[in-house]
């Protein structure tokens, strides 16, 4: 092959590789934010978000089914996703509530290795529940088939990569989501209480917010969020019971990478995240892709837990 | 971070906790909780329970731990069956991981997610050094002592990261070098092109154990179970309960407790934290790295995927309900919920097992009294009623049967409504209904509650029998789940363990 | 502290003793020496996955298992049960080995259907064969079981189908006759599909195609990067999966990224409700039986004992292995004189089975050298337009 041929070979591997970065990224940024948003309030490991991921997948797939499947929806295709996201969201909305309400509220003065082992417990709960209703096989939203595939069709180009209308939606959707989120959490009151819970909770307390309200919000934010995640995932790849285990470690990981507790940290760490994995598949080794994504991981937290964006933690005593 | 300003409640919470769940007779105010723990002073359980277990509480350690052993060790002789010694030899490695993971989460106050990864690089370790992979093949002798060295060292190394982090990045961390393990096995055939861990199929062949130069074949005769194999593993574990017990009695048992109580001023007082810190997560590792070493012998085999997630679900399970802390707790945990697991493979005991958990819950919750009576009684007549009404509405909706089970079956088959060919809807359906609901019962209180367990009951046999019975598999785990949310909630020492533990 | 532990120490014992004496009672035990009666009812054991991922193969093996106990059995005048073990995927072939135990001390237990991995056979076909117990599988391919210098397979294990080594080099010498010149393979880290793409690629390097072998875990299911790596002038994607819905996933993301290669399945992959994209092929060992013209029978009656369901292709094979288990155990009643002497006598006969009209079309026996079946092959189909499966090959 001509040098011209192989250089442009390069360059569209390069441009594909760059937008599955992306596309993915923007998933784990949005679980992420998830993450930061309890931590940063709770000081708790939400291990069962992850599995609230899952179930948003599960939602999504569920919506998809009552409207009419996705070769012959009963709405428009523009309808019929904006539906299932708004199910996904409301339903994962609820689940956070109902975790955070039986699961950790009562374990909130308890030692730390409490709600921890708790959230576990959660975590494989909802999981195996999953899979005891709707049985451990692949589901498929088969977007393929609806529109006769023109979400995978329609769409621009960039030299000759096609970048088709799902990966747009997925990208575009997860980015106007945080945007609005920063927007929820620097312009609004309530906003403004959950930073200063998760400042001070005390001081937060004293100063007559009330943190049960402030909490629940934040699950619902965050739950919100992964619920959208969840059916922007699977839009694109399908979905199982246990996923939410590993996507959960893999959201956690942006969160890390980013600063847990930061915002646009979190978009920060899930984009790396979503390029280191993409480029350690595409150039690296398909094989040993996972284990690089845990050795940055594990670097990150040994010599920088604050993550990029994050700040230095000073311990009171 | 929640250390100084829950000594303010402390004493109120404890006096509380002491007065709901030990039974004393009057709530005390204002009684320091550690002195009462530390001083066994404790308010004696009312009533021929109590004198009962005042008069057994005389009995030195060792005596029970021989009575013990005495009796697992007669397991095989009340049965034949290579099955259930296989099973007895299973509960026992159990048994021997839970009193690891116990140094580790119970001692050590550290949450190690990443315990499973020891017990695999243990069973590796040995599959290495006694096998045909690499034609080595040494005696059990030494590949046992070297594999529990390699152990320790293992674990020393992944505790160093403790040093800088608090608990739940500790917790990530260990978790994610479970996965690191998980992925280097899975693909370690093919390392530079050397063939090192037998990538997914595994490492088959092993020897089995050889000791004093004999070897102790796997199966004896009809590749029946080999007895020998639970006895030199009950031997491990006597001489691993002897051992810890011995440490925890020591100043390193002591320094442990203090860190437990209070890190900072454990280092303000000049405690080598680090140091114990890392000698907890060695032990652990080296008493899981032991136990993959038998496993591997018996099984003659060693694959990644038996190192899951879900198992380590399942040995913290153990931990966590016999009580973080306590040795004898950890393994009364183990043979707990290695016994249900191993109940429920089967669908005929899992139907029986579950109606005896209800009604001996019911027992512990109410005690013999008049509601008892009336729950029992009314959840009878309730069952029956929607039995008779079901089937005379369409037959078909009570005529489907477990079909296994025998008499028990035959008889719920008559209360419990079982349709023979259900809606795939009715699935999720019930099974969502049945855990809002229980919630709900979380959040009543009173008569009301009494009234609305009945139907919950009765949902929960129904679901129990048509949709769980049929998946063993998430069953368990689901089981599994439910046990530690409620554990940490209502019971966080567990059976035998101490008040509180703290991680760091 | 620890001495409140010693009432419920003691209590523990109590319940453990408990336990191991009713668990003893009800371990059958059939006298030893006797052996046992071909007129009572003889227990056969199915080892597969009946949940986590590939719970649906094994229930579909299932159904047909329990369809060919009820027909054949009574006309070979024997009266079978048959028992479960379950063995999910996602739990690696370790549980193969307790389920081994449970039915190896079930003396009832007479021969064993399964297990249907090849893991699960590795791992606990030592067991089995030290217990004389025969076990023939219905679907465990892999190429090592019955061959090589290091076979995983004990001679008490048969099948009733190829073997990889027969699969792969088929599915190889189909991609040459349709003119592959660049062909990708893939492994999922586990060994039915790492046996595959073996086979396979050492036939297509043979005959000068270009091969690239991509390695992925089995956890993933974003195949995005991957299909990137897929050269464009590749022609055919060998993806031996077990689940059919990553195939389709994959076969749509290779369009999606403008590939033109087409995606090989191999019989994991068989599921016509889940792998539909045009112009893709499975490969399987069983025909599509409904157009055998002898099996008219056999299939209205299951599908009038499994209404609305599909035939499924894992069935087919599983109703053949019953069928050599109840022969076998007939040849020993037989030559025991109506006395079963122990289970190794069924294995002595399971190699003398031959079957003139099998299930899968054709005559069934075992070959002479190995307990392979002879002259098995493997079929091909691809995907038309509307989603069905055509027979090609």
């Amino acid at each position: 092959m001509r040098f011209r041929d192989r250089l442009a070979i390069r360059v569209d591997t390069f441009i594909q590789l760059t937008l599955n970065g992306l596309t993915l990224g923007s998933v784990y940024a949005l679980i992420a934010l998830g993450y930061s948003l309890v931590y940063g309030i709770l000081k708790l490991l939400n291990f069962a978000h992850g599995d609230v991921f899952m179930v948003g997948t599960f939602i999504g797939f569920g919506a998809l089914r009552l409207l009419g499947g996705s070769s012959s929806p009963v709405v428009p295709v523009w309808l019929l996703l904006t539906l299932m996201t708004l199910a996904a969201m409301g339903g994962c909305a609820l689940l956070g509530v109902g975790i955070e309400r039986f699961a950790y509220r009562p374990l909130r003065d308890a030692p730390r290795i409490a709600p921890l082992i708790s959230a576990l417990g959660v975590s494989f709960f909802i999981a195996y529940s999953m899979q005891l209703m709707f049985g451990a096989d692949l589901k498929n939203y088969d977007t393929f088939s609806m529109d006769n595939g023109a979400l995978y069709f329609k769409g621009f180009n960039i030299g000759s990569v096609r970048v088709d209308l799902i990966r747009i939606i997925t990208i575009g959707a997860a980015f106007v989501m945080m945007i609005l989120l920063w927007l929820l959490v620097t312009r609004t009151r309530l906003g403004k209480a959950m930073r200063a819970t998760s400042h001070d909770r005390e001081a937060a307390a004293m100063m007559g917010i009330d943190i049960d309200k402030v909490i629940v919000f934040a699950f619902v934010l965050g739950s919100a969020l992964a619920g959208a995640a969840g059916v922007l995932f699977a839009l694109r790849i399908p979905t199982y019971a246990t996923i939410g285990f590993l996507i959960g470690l893999k959201g956690f990981t942006a969160a890390v990478i980013g600063g847990i507790g930061s915002i646009p940290g979190a978009l920060a760490g899930g984009l790396v995240l979503g390029f280191a994995e993409s480029y350690t598949q595409g150039y690296v080794s398909t094989r040993w892709s996972d284990l690089f994504v845990f050795l940055i991981l594990i670097l990150f937290l040994l010599f920088r837990p604050q993550g990029l964006l994050g700040k230095a933690d000073i311990r009171k005593v | 971070m929640g250390g100084y300003d829950d000594e303010l409640t402390r004493p109120l919470e404890g006096a509380l906790e002491a007065s709901t769940s030990e039974g004393a007779t009057s709530p005390a105010v204002g009684r320091d909780e550690w002195v009462a723990r530390h001083g066994d002073n404790r308010a004696r359980r009312g009533g021929p329970l109590g004198t009962l277990e005042e008069r057994l509480r005389v009995v030195p350690w060792w005596a029970w731990l021989t009575l013990f052993v005495t009796a697992a060790s007669l397991v095989p002789v009340f049965s034949d069956s290579g099955y259930v010694r296989r099973v007895a030899f299973d509960i026992a490695i159990y048994m021997l991981l839970a009193l690891g993971l116990n140094v580790v989460v119970g001692w050590g106050g550290l949450l190690d997610l990443g315990y499973v990864a020891f017990y695999g690089i243990g069973a590796y370790a040995y599959a290495l050094l006694s096998s045909d992979h690499y034609g080595v093949h040494l005696p059990s002798l030494v590949s046992i002592p070297l594999v529990v060295v390699i152990g320790a060292i293992v674990g020393f190394l992944v505790g160093l990261p403790s040093r800088r982090l608090t608990g739940d990045y500790l917790a990530i961390v260990t978790l994610f070098f479970l996965q690191l393990f998980l992925t280097v096995t899975t693909n370690g055939d093919d390392i530079f092109g050397h063939n090192v861990t037998g990538g997914a199929d595994g490492i088959l062949r092993l020897d089995p154990l050889n000791l004093f130069g004999h070897n102790l074949p796997v199966s004896s005769g009809g590749g029946i179970f080999n007895v020998a194999y639970l006895y030199v593993v009950l031997a491990a574990f006597v001489v691993v309960f002897v051992a810890l017990r011995f440490v925890n009695l020591s100043r390193t048992g002591r320094a442990w407790r203090s860190l437990r109580e209070d890190p900072l001023a454990a280092e303000v007082m000049g405690m080598p934290v680090n140091w114990l810190k890392l000698m907890s997560f060695s032990f652990g590792a080296a008493i899981a790295a032991l136990s993959g070493t038998f496993v591997s012998a018996l099984n003659a085999s060693v694959f990644p995927l038996s190192f899951s997630f879900p198992l380590l679900i399942t040995i913290y399970t153990m931990v966590i309900l016999g009580g973080a802390g306590s040795q004898a707790g950890v393994v009364i945990g183990a043979i707990l919920i290695g016994t249900l697991l191993e109940v429920l493979r089967d669908p005929g005991n899992s139907r029986v097992l579950f109606y005896a958990v209800i009604v001996l819950g019911l027992l512990a919750a109410l005690r013999l009294s008049l509601r008892l009576a009336v729950v029992l009684g009314g959840l009878f007549v309730f069952g029956l009623v929607v039995h008779v009404v079901a089937g005379s509405i369409d037959h078909g909706w009570v005529n489907g049967s477990g079909g296994s089970g025998g008499q028990v079956a035959d008889f719920m088959a008559r209360w419990v409504v079982v349709p023979s060919a259900p809606a795939g809807w009715i699935s999720p359906v019930s099974y969502i209904t049945l855990v809002v609901m229980a919630l709900i019962l979380t959040l009543l209180r009173g008569w009301v509650r009494l009234v609305v367990l009945v139907p919950v009951l009765y949902l929960a046999a129904f679901v129990w029998e048509n949709v769980m019975l049929a998946h063993p598999e998430p069953t368990r785990y689901i089981i599994l789940g439910v046990l530690l949310i409620s554990l940490m909630i209502l019971r966080p020492s567990g059976l035998l363990g101490e008040k509180r533990v703290e991680i760091i | 502290m620890k001495r409140r532990g010693g009432m419920v120490l003691a209590s523990a014992v109590t319940v453990a003793a408990a336990l191991a004496s009713t668990a003893g009672a009800s371990s059958t035990a059939a006298a030893q020496t006797q052996g046992i009666s071909c007129g009572s009812t003889l227990k056969v054991a199915m080892v597969a996955p009946f949940t986590g991922g590939a719970g649906f193969l094994g229930n579909q093996q299932l159904s047909w298992a329990k369809y060919a106990v009820k027909t054949l059995a009574p006309k070979l005048g024997l009266k079978v049960s048959l028992v479960t073990g379950d063995t999910p995927v996602e739990q690696g072939p370790a549980i193969a080995q307790t389920l081994a135990q449970k039915f190896v001390s079930d003396k009832s237990v007479v021969a064993v259907i399964g297990p249907s991995t090849s893991g699960a056979v590795a791992a606990s076909s030592q067991t089995y064969f030290a217990a004389g117990m025969s076990h023939i599988s219905e679907s465990a391919t892999r190429t090592d079981l019955t061959k090589g210098a290091t076979r995983e397979g004990t001679p008490a294990f048969f099948r009733v189908v190829p073997g990889d080594y027969i699969q792969g080099p088929t599915d190889a010498r189909f991609m040459i006759s349709k003119g592959a010149k660049n062909v990708v393979l893939f492994d999922f880290q586990e060994p039915y599909s790492q046996g595959l793409s073996d086979a396979a690629a050492a036939v297509l390097k043979a005959k000068g195609v270009t091969v690239t072998r991509l390695s992925v875990s089995n956890t993933t299911t974003d195949y995005s990067s991957f299909v990137t790596k897929v050269p464009s002038d590749a022609d055919f994607v060998f993806f031996p999966t077990q689940k059919p819905g990553d195939a389709q996933n994959f076969a749509q993301q290779l369009i999606e990224q403008g590939k033109k290669a087409k995606v090989f399945g191999g019989d994991g992959s068989n599921d016509p409700t889940q792998f539909k994209v045009p112009g893709s092929y499975v490969s399987n060992f069983a025909p599509d039986i409904s157009g055998i013209t002898t099996d008219k029978a056999i299939i209205a009656g299951w599908k009038n004992a499994n209404p609305g369901q599909s035939l499924g292709s894992f069935g087919p094979p599983t109703y053949l292995a019953v069928q050599v288990a109840l022969q076998a155990i007939k040849y020993a009643c037989v030559a025991g004189h109506g006395q079963l002497k122990n289970r190794a006598a069924v294995w002595a006969n399971v190699k003398k089975v031959k079957i003139p009209v099998s299930i899968l079309g054709g005559p069934f026996r075992f070959s002479t050298k190995s307990n392979d079946p002879l002259n098995a092959t493997f079929y091909i189909f691809q995907i038309q337009s509307d989603g069905s499966y055509k027979l090609v090959s």
